[in-house]
């Protein structure tokens, strides 16, 4: 059965007793109602920490680069600098906002808000934790994958509309790089769907508990490979170095936004930092355990969910955190070893990961690595 | 209560989308609006709890047909074939010329006639908001696939394979020697 | 408490109206805010301080097309994976496992020759270089 935030709260007791309170009261029944309402407040606020996410993450990046070349960084505004976010906003929104004379106006227009509603659509099914997540579709990783292929339309029609050359170059390449990354991301999250036997987040993440050894990434060596492929292909499909092919500043000047100023401009950055905490959610939510909380602390009392959006955050922080790193370590890779790496590495590495795990899953009976192990030693103790 | 503004508002971004794709003269808005078109099919799949067909519309007409259509119009040049040079009285190029119209007319009329039996009854034959509680139709689609219907599964991968080295063979360079 | 299945789709509603109406907010408060003073050389796109030459709207290489078709393909082959190994471990559960992961391995086993195929060809390459292949072979005739 599918699960959502509203059915999490109504089974708490005092909600029940307001619902039947306002039934009473106003005279119709509030439920229809009341789901909106909750849906509506629950998904702005989601909306609004995202993009305040999205804003730090422009911040951390600066810093963190600054880290690694023994600079400062931003450390004007605010304490340490975190409210540089909020300025860069406020001065995005009061730039000029320059069309080029032969763009094409309306797809000039809507290719900033294609980026933004694919990726805000996913946060649909991203699994904050067991009762705050937003819904718990029963197709939820194929929806992700499905509706997130809409920022690579809004790439393309975005260096489209521009009718400049950057752009072109840029949107084109971006267009066909995420369609190619999309592959290995996919095959990889079919296997890990093999291997909870089902495809909504939440079933995947109740596979798995607090502590390492029962996540998914060490479930089987093929799992492990998984994991990499996938997290390499996301890189991509986000338009992270070293696949920054699309707006590669020493080639391209600046990609697919070269004409874009202002606060269209904002949306392109904004929807790609939401985009980066979006995939590295889910690669803790498929292959680290998501929100599970180590020793089952918590529960599902409010203090639960809280350990629980905890646990989710600072594993997909952790994993931005290296997505930054990455970014500044690695040089960028060319065209044609973009594509290599993507159709004769990635590709039938995934492949060939599927098919182990399935393998697996027959031979052992879906028993993880560490089971085989347990039971083998414990029967080698001459336990039971 | 969702049921009906969900129909609605998918409905709408039909219509509207359909009638702008065909009155616009610019081919690469005709496949914007296409793609509102396809995404409002979507949510009529999910009107009927389909989430999984839903879910593959999204997936492979969003993701990946409407991208190959766009790249298909950029092989072509792009803004030379802006417009087309057959358009009816030069207002619709979608229109076409006096006989596709008019073949696209007797198509329409026959159309028509033969789904307004489904019309006819579409007031009884709604139960408003009486819809249960569905389960997800992943499972069972897996289990017929994997059982009843696994011939129909394997074929479609020799039918994918046909389409790819077709693809491979048609996008091949013609070679000097 | 969803009155029925289908209210679990709200939220998606929810969050894309969000997203067009964050956009659309944000570009009225900029058009309310920004000053506008467009000039010719300010509208004219950018191509290093040149003036640009022509429309950048021209045909481009088929391989995009290419890279497409295959995307294609393989978008297909997940989503009919997807409702397959969604079942597998219940029917591994069952004791039919052996029978779904043959059918399963003739299902990806043909695709993979598809792509081993056009590996093999060399469609996969990104810079397929005809004209270099030709010069070698006219550099062999020569020869």
């Amino acid at each position: 059965m599918n699960s959502t935030v509203v059915s999490y709260l109504t089974g708490f007791e005092p909600v029940k007793q307001f619902i039947a309170f306002l039934t009473k009261s106003l005279g119709f029944d509030v439920t229809a109602l009341l789901t909106f309402v909750i849906f509506f407040l629950v998904a702005f606020v989601i909306v609004n920490i995202m993009a305040a996410i999205g804003g730090l993450g422009t911040y951390a990046e600066r810093k963190i680069s600054a880290d690694m070349q023994l600079r400062i960084g931003p450390n004007r505004v605010g304490p340490y600098g975190l409210l540089q976010f909020l300025a860069d906003g406020v001065k995005m929104i009061m730039k000029e906002d320059i069309t080029p004379r032969d763009a094409d106006k309306f797809l000039f227009f809507i290719s900033p808000i294609f980026c933004m509603v694919g990726v805000f659509s996913t946060l649909a099914v991203l699994p904050f934790s067991s009762g705050f997540t937003l819904t718990q579709l029963d197709v939820g990783t194929f929806y992700l994958i499905a509706i997130s292929s809409l920022v690579g339309l809004g790439v393309f029609l975005g260096g489209y509309a521009s009718n400049s050359k950057w752009s072109m170059l840029g949107g084109m390449r971006g267009a066909s790089q995420i369609i190619s990354y999309e592959i290995p991301v996919t095959i990889s999250v079919l296997g890990i769907c093999l291997l909870a036997g089902s495809l909504g987040f939440n079933k995947i993440i109740a596979q798995q508990a607090g502590l390492p050894h029962t996540w998914f990434i060490f479930h089987n060596p093929f799992a492990f490979i998984a994991f990499f492929v996938f997290f390499t292909g996301a890189l991509a499909e986000t338009n992270r170095a070293p696949f920054d092919l699309p707006e590669a500043e020493s080639e391209l000047v600046s990609g697919y936004h070269t004409e874009y100023t202002g606060m269209k401009f904002g949306f392109f950055a904004l929807a790609e930092y939401v985009e980066v905490f979006v995939v590295c959610g889910v690669a803790s939510a498929l292959f680290l355990g998501g929100y599970n909380v180590p020793f089952n602390l918590g529960g599902d009392g409010l203090v639960g969910q809280l350990l629980q959006i905890g646990a989710f955050v600072s594993k997909t922080l952790a994993l931005y955190y290296v997505v930054i790193w990455i970014r500044w370590t690695l040089p960028r890779l060319r065209v044609d070893q973009l594509m290599t790496v993507c159709w004769k590495y990635l590709t039938p590495m995934a492949i060939f990961n599927l098919v182990g795990m399935a393998f697996w899953v027959y031979w052992f009976n879906g028993k993880s690595i560490f089971d085989l192990i347990f039971a083998a030693g414990s029967h080698a103790a001459g336990g039971h | 209560m969702f049921l009906n503004t969900l129909f609605f508002l998918s409905t709408f971004l039909i219509f509207l989308s359909s009638i702008s794709l065909v009155t616009t003269k610019n081919i690469m808005h005709s496949c914007i609006f296409l793609l509102g078109s396809l995404i409002g099919v979507a949510g009529l799949y999910v009107t009927l709890g389909a989430d999984f067909v839903a879910a593959t519309q999204i997936m492979v007409y969003v993701g990946g047909i409407v991208i190959l259509m766009l790249f298909a119009v950029m092989l072509t040049g792009g803004k030379d074939f802006v417009s087309r040079a057959q358009a009816l009285m030069g207002l619709i190029p979608a229109m076409g010329n006096k006989f596709s119209t008019f073949v696209g007319i007797l198509t329409a009329a026959v159309l028509v006639i033969s789904t307004s039996k489904l019309f006819i009854n579409l007031r009884s034959a709604i139960p408003q908001n009486k819809m249960a509680a569905t389960e997800s139709t992943v499972n069972k689609i897996g289990k017929l696939l994997v059982t009843n219907h696994v011939l129909a599964f394997e074929l479609s991968s020799v039918l994918l394979l046909g389409a790819l080295i077709g693809a491979a063979i048609i996008a091949r360079p013609k070679k000097i020697f | 408490m969803p009155s029925n299945n289908i209210d679990v789709f709200m939220p998606i509603i929810i969050l894309m109206f969000l997203g067009v109406a964050i956009c659309l907010l944000a570009f009225l408060a900029s058009r309310i805010l920004r000053p506008s003073n467009p000039t010719i050389k300010k509208e004219t796109p950018y191509e290093c301080g040149e003036e640009p030459m022509g429309s950048a709207w021209s045909q481009f290489n088929i391989r995009f097309y290419v890279v497409g078709l295959i995307f294609i393909i393989f978008d297909v082959e997940s989503a009919l994976m997807f409702p397959v190994v969604s079942i597998f471990r219940e029917m591994v559960d069952q004791g039919n496992g052996g029978l779904i992961l043959f059918e399963v391995l003739i299902f990806m086993f043909i695709l993979v020759a598809g792509i081993a195929y056009c590996w093999r060809k060399g469609d996969l390459d990104w810079v397929k270089s005809f004209n270099v292949q030709n010069n070698n072979k006219l550099n062999k005739i020569k020869e």
